[in-house]
């Protein structure tokens, strides 16, 4: 119940936005609120991260070798 | 603008106990496949919460499910959360407290590795464990997943 009206934030399951083969829905909504070049620079930024991820593990690995 | 990185550096800055899982843990262990947002296991105790908090503080972070809530946690929900979705000015963060297939932070953390980054150190789940809860969670992408990680691991070990 919520008689004030205040909002409430109720818990969600371990898969919120995921439907059920397994799309992102509110990550999809977000992409296709942006311009084209907009999705292009976030995928570059996405990719950026990864790629730094990546370097930091095959570093790693290297080291265990 | 998104800038995921910038969203991991907050989270090691502010000495946040965090695991890397999902997309980016498979990115990092060689799976070529994009992902959009950040996922971590944390744990859920009010103190590591509230650094969660103070990390993305200046980046307006919201509720996704309802992004007409700001993030303002208080101990009662800090209590009784198991997983956080937000969105902030640079992307979204998704924190799990437990992770299929492996279970509880504690749990995901004995499954992780440690890699150094430009922004400091940050576990990663292991490439077993991702394995096992891509397996557990069954869906298209996750089993496509899991075919880029054997295929991985096949690798290495030709190596």
């Amino acid at each position: 119940m919520n008689g004030n009206k205040e909002p409430v934030l109720e818990e969600t399951s371990s898969t919120y936005g995921a439907a059920g083969d397994g799309i992102d829905l509110s990550l999809l909504k977000d992409s296709l609120t942006m311009t084209p070049w907009e999705r292009m620079q976030a995928n570059d930024d996405a990719l950026n991260f990864a790629e730094s991820l990546r370097e930091a593990m095959e570093k790693r690995n290297a080291k265990l070798k | 603008m998104q800038n995921l990185s910038e969203l991991t550096r907050r989270l090691i800055a502010s000495q946040v106990e965090f695991v890397l899982v999902d997309g980016f843990a498979a990115a990092a262990h060689g799976v070529t496949l994009v992902t959009r947002d950040v996922d971590i296991c944390c744990r859920f105790s009010e103190a590591n919460l509230m650094r969660i908090q103070k990390a993305f503080a200046e980046l307006h972070p919201v509720h996704r499910p309802r992004t007409d809530l700001p993030l303002q946690l208080t101990p009662e929900q800090c209590a009784s959360l198991k997983n956080l979705y937000l969105k902030t000015d640079l992307g979204a963060v998704d924190c799990l407290g437990e992770v299929l297939g492996i279970g509880n932070f504690d749990e995901v953390l004995k499954n992780s590795v440690e890699l150094q980054l430009p922004c400091g150190n940050c576990r990663i789940i292991s490439i077993d464990a991702l394995i096992r809860t891509k397996e557990a969670m069954n869906r298209n992408h996750d089993l496509i997943t899991v075919h880029y990680l054997k295929e991985i691991k096949k690798q290495q070990s030709q190596n």
